[in-house]
């Protein structure tokens, strides 16, 4: 374990805690979401939907956010070899992101009176606009922070001719989310512009701006868990950011298909949006030849895991689901279904939020001193956290798949009398899977508030697998064709989504969309749980190989 | 980096390369948005489209004040707990939308549309003034009315003002016209004969109320407290009044007769049979404290006065619970 070589980057901590508790209520709301979907009637009046998932979407953006600056602060000064510039600002910055989301929890509720707070032709209080709900004051605000973070970021780091790559990829990062946010500022007349610019913060945030922090970061904290090499890990970080950049500029149309803007946007979204998936291919191979650069075994499992998490679950949700619908011929079918809700579960929790809580575990021990912390806490809630999150994610595709046949094809659009009974199974399905998730939160967010205040276990008591079978080590070839399976239920996904196309399936017998999104969904997920099994379980055999390098040697020369 | 290390680099060449190919896509990127909202392509723009006198532009903004979007889509955006709004407006025409706004947690009636329709510039709009006529050019009216009318939604009511649902309906006007390109498909199919579609009233209720209107045709005496019921649920009445006191658009009903209450003017009132006939027949004319003028319909083209009585009759008859 590095020990904290520069006092401002414990100014990350704090960032952290507050990302922890807005994760813990962005679930709680998420559970009352799930609860209401089986159950309309419930709190219906006095905490109405659109206002529980206002709160859901916009926490979940501002927790990412929190995680982002405080990793971007923990790391920062490693990246710059000194302190961070203008610690005050930080914590100005601190208070700043605390008073907006309580204004902004506050607002939202004012949709259920209808009070948006019309100034100027402006919406001060809130807007009504999905992910981009705040009010303008808020909005402000949160342009303000933008600024403070740009500024710190690039005040910190040395001057430009001596940057690396993660340099380039953290300033242009911070830089263009702050410019990206400027589109979402104004109130648009016609819904064909609004949406149009709605999706220039949503798209380019996600699929420009994270994208570009998290290659970096997940690039950085790979040098710093396994002692990757700073150019090798550069490298894959150009690549990484480039193609992002040239799949993603082009690939926001796959947003105008169908909002009233022309024709020939299918082409150019479809063509650009498919090439979406490379930079993340990329990305999880990087990972994997990173974590096995060289042969040590993990002293952080959880960082690691939720690491693991952010990359896999960025190919499935970002990279596989993503692709699954960006045809027009399949989004036609796809688009305002619980179909896109599950590709945004597994791609924004995944990506992004497991950035952030990889960054957490690796950080808050650091920061608080705690060399020999028990992992078996974080361990837990990495799989509840990971199997409740691939689970919401199945039930969102089935009951989309369900809903896509009756809402679209059979035409019925009586919410509560035929298209919810329909989907009843899998929209139990859903709080199901959100206890699973929420029960991995709880630990997850109870351990790492308390770590170091708690007396460290004496070992860790679990047993060390062998480097054999499940745990044997994972080779290229092995990994390859984990992803070609990936691949090839996403391939079976893509082609139940097209078969809405045919001419029986329109007849009314949804025979063949069900069985290959009956096959593909679980088929991919179930794929993606045992790759993540396999991986972690290849490394954790790595402390056997040190425990008896001589079994392990013999065992190794078994496998080879 | 952007080559691996140990091998010869040409880093500056590559990075520029990666940019001129990045700015010729930002280039096209723009062209293709500037020719996504030329006025020659011929999207129907807000400020164009008037529904009565209500403009689809402040429509946007009662849309946006109210978070529609956060429950439903609109063009395929938004959340996912009710039904898309895009082509809404085209599917079941301002009447419907008249009838169901103000009320939302109720399913609209025949009646309640019926009554919608006398509204001139609501029947100018919809292109037809009788109710019969309306249901054939929007079936999906008249499937709503057959199937769901008078049931409960799963949509809480809303503080919609009479300005915010006309200018409500005048942004779905506008959404309904727009060329979305093809989406939402069209179904090839009639869904409501499949096994998904709830076999609710249908063919059997319907023989059901003509046995009804039969019966009330044999002018066979049926308790003025009975009749006002069954006109109550008929109009709609009770899409927006409880039989108790809990109330839902407007007050609810329950041990509401006799008893005084305070006008918005500051004076008060006595709950009697004159003023319950005057708040049916012309409700903006003395308005309790705390409600809005404007949001109730007048019945007086609708009920005669033998109906009204009997609704009043209705009324006298529910005691609080």
């Amino acid at each position: 374990m590095i020990p904290i070589e520069y006092e401002t980057q414990r100014l990350g901590l704090r960032f952290f805690l507050v990302m922890l508790v807005l994760f813990f209520f962005q679930t709680v709301f998420g559970l009352m979401l799930a609860t209401q979907h089986v159950d309309p009637t419930l709190l219906a009046g006095i905490l109405n939907f659109n206002v529980i998932r206002s709160q859901h979407t916009n926490l979940a953006v501002l927790w990412v956010l929190s995680g982002f600056i405080g990793t971007i602060l923990f790391v920062g000064p490693l990246l710059s070899k000194r302190e961070l510039a203008a610690p005050w600002l930080i914590k100005f910055l601190f208070y700043a992101l605390i008073a907006v989301v309580i204004w902004n929890v506050i607002t939202q509720v004012l949709a259920q009176q209808g009070i948006a707070g019309w100034w100027m032709g402006q919406p001060l209080l809130q807007e009504g606009l999905e992910y981009l709900e705040a009010g303008r004051i808020a909005d402000v605000v949160i342009l303000i922070g933008f600024g403070i973070l740009c500024y710190v970021v690039l005040r910190t780091f040395p001057p430009r001719s001596q940057w690396n790559e993660i340099h380039w990829g953290l300033g242009l990062g911070v830089v263009a989310l702050t410019a990206v946010w400027i589109f979402g500022m104004f109130f648009v007349e016609r819904l064909d512009l609004s949406e149009y610019f709605r999706w220039y913060v949503v798209h380019y945030w996600v699929e420009g701006v994270w994208e570009v922090i998290h290659i970096s970061l997940v690039g950085f904290l790979l040098v710093l868990m396994f002692k990757a090499d700073v150019k090798s890990v550069g490298y894959a970080v150009f690549w990484g950011v480039s193609l992002v950049w040239l799949s993603g500029l082009l690939g926001n149309a796959h947003h105008y298909f169908w909002i009233g803007t022309p024709e020939f946007w299918q082409f150019w979204g479809a063509l650009f949006s498919a090439l979406e998936p490379v930079p993340l291919i990329f990305c999880f191979w990087h990972i994997y030849l990173d974590a096995h650069q060289d042969g040590k075994p993990l002293e952080n499992t959880p960082a690691f895991s939720f690491l693991l998490g952010s990359v896999v679950l960025e190919q499935v949700g970002a990279g596989i689901l993503g692709f699954t619908m960006t045809f027009a011929l399949t989004n036609v079918w796809s688009h305002g279904t619980w179909v896109t809700v599950s590709h945004a579960h597994l791609a924004l929790f995944g990506t992004f939020g497991m950035l952030g809580i990889a960054a957490a575990y690796y950080a808050i021990p650091l920061m608080r001193g705690v060399s020999n912390f028990d992992q078996r806490l974080g361990k837990l809630a990495f799989w509840l956290v990971f199997t409740g999150m691939l689970g919401l994610g199945f039930a969102f595709a089935i009951g989309g798949t369900v809903q896509v046949f009756v809402y679209r094809t059979l035409g019925l659009d009586w919410f509560g009398g035929d298209v919810a009974p329909a989907m009843h199974f899998a929209k139990v399905m859903v709080p199901v899977f959100g206890i699973v998730f929420a029960i991995g939160v709880l630990l997850l967010v109870y351990d790492l508030l308390t770590l170091g205040w708690r007396v460290p276990a004496e070992h860790d008591s679990a047993e060390i697998p062998a480097p054999s079978g499940w745990g044997r080590r994972l080779s290229s070839w092995e990994t390859g064709l984990w992803l070609l399976a990936m691949w090839f239920f996403g391939g079976l996904i893509t082609l139940g989504l097209l078969s809405f196309n045919l001419a029986s399936v329109q007849q009314g017998n949804p025979t063949l969309p069900y069985v290959l999104g009956g096959i593909g969904y679980p088929g991919l997920l179930l794929t993606t749980l045992l790759f993540v099994w396999r991986f972690l379980r290849s490394l954790d055999a790595r402390r056997y190989v040190r425990a008896e390098p001589l079994a392990a040697a013999s065992s190794l020369a078994g496998a080879a | 980096m952007s080559c691996a290390p140990g091998q010869p680099c040409a880093e500056g060449m590559k990075r520029r390369r990666a940019m001129a190919v990045l700015g010729v896509m930002a280039i096209l990127f723009v062209a293709l948005s500037v020719a996504s909202f030329i006025d020659s392509r011929g999207q129907v723009v807000p400020s164009d489209v008037k529904y009565a006198n209500f403009d689809a532009v402040e429509g946007k903004r009662v849309f946006q004040s109210y978070n529609c979007m956060g429950c439903h889509t609109i063009v395929g955006n938004g959340g996912y707990f009710g039904p898309d709004l895009t082509k809404l407006y085209g599917k079941v025409g301002p009447a419907w939308l008249e009838a169901f706004l103000p009320s939302a947690g109720s399913w609209p009636t025949k009646g309640a549309v019926k009554l919608q329709l006398q509204n001139e510039a609501v029947a100018a709009d919809a292109g037809v003034a009788d109710i019969e006529a309306y249901l054939e050019k929007y079936p999906a009216a008249n499937e709503r009315i057959a199937r769901r009318g008078g049931h409960a939604t799963a949509m809480p009511n809303l503080p919609l003002t009479r300005s915010e649902v006309g200018r409500l309906i005048a942004f779905l006007k506008y959404t309904s016209e727009m060329n979305t390109e093809g989406w939402p498909p069209t179904p090839k199919v009639d869904g409501l004969t499949s096994p998904y579609a709830k076999p609710v009233p249908g063919a059997a209720q319907a023989a059901v109320s003509v046995t009804k209107e039969a019966v009330v045709a044999s002018a066979k005496p049926v308790s003025a407290v009975a009749q006002g019921k069954m006109l109550a649920e008929e109009n709609g009445c009770t899409a927006c009044h409880a039989t108790d006191r809990e109330r839902l658009v407007g007050p609810g009903w329950g041990g509401i007769y006799g008893a005084e209450v305070q006008l918005a003017d500051g004076s008060t009132v006595k709950r009697d049979d004159a003023y319950l006939t005057q708040s049916i027949l012309d409700p903006d004319a003395r308005v309790v404290a705390g409600f809005e003028p404007g949001v109730m319909p007048s019945f007086a083209e609708m009920l005669d006065v033998d109906q009204v009585a009997a609704i009043v009759a209705y009324i006298r008859s529910l005691e609080g619970k």
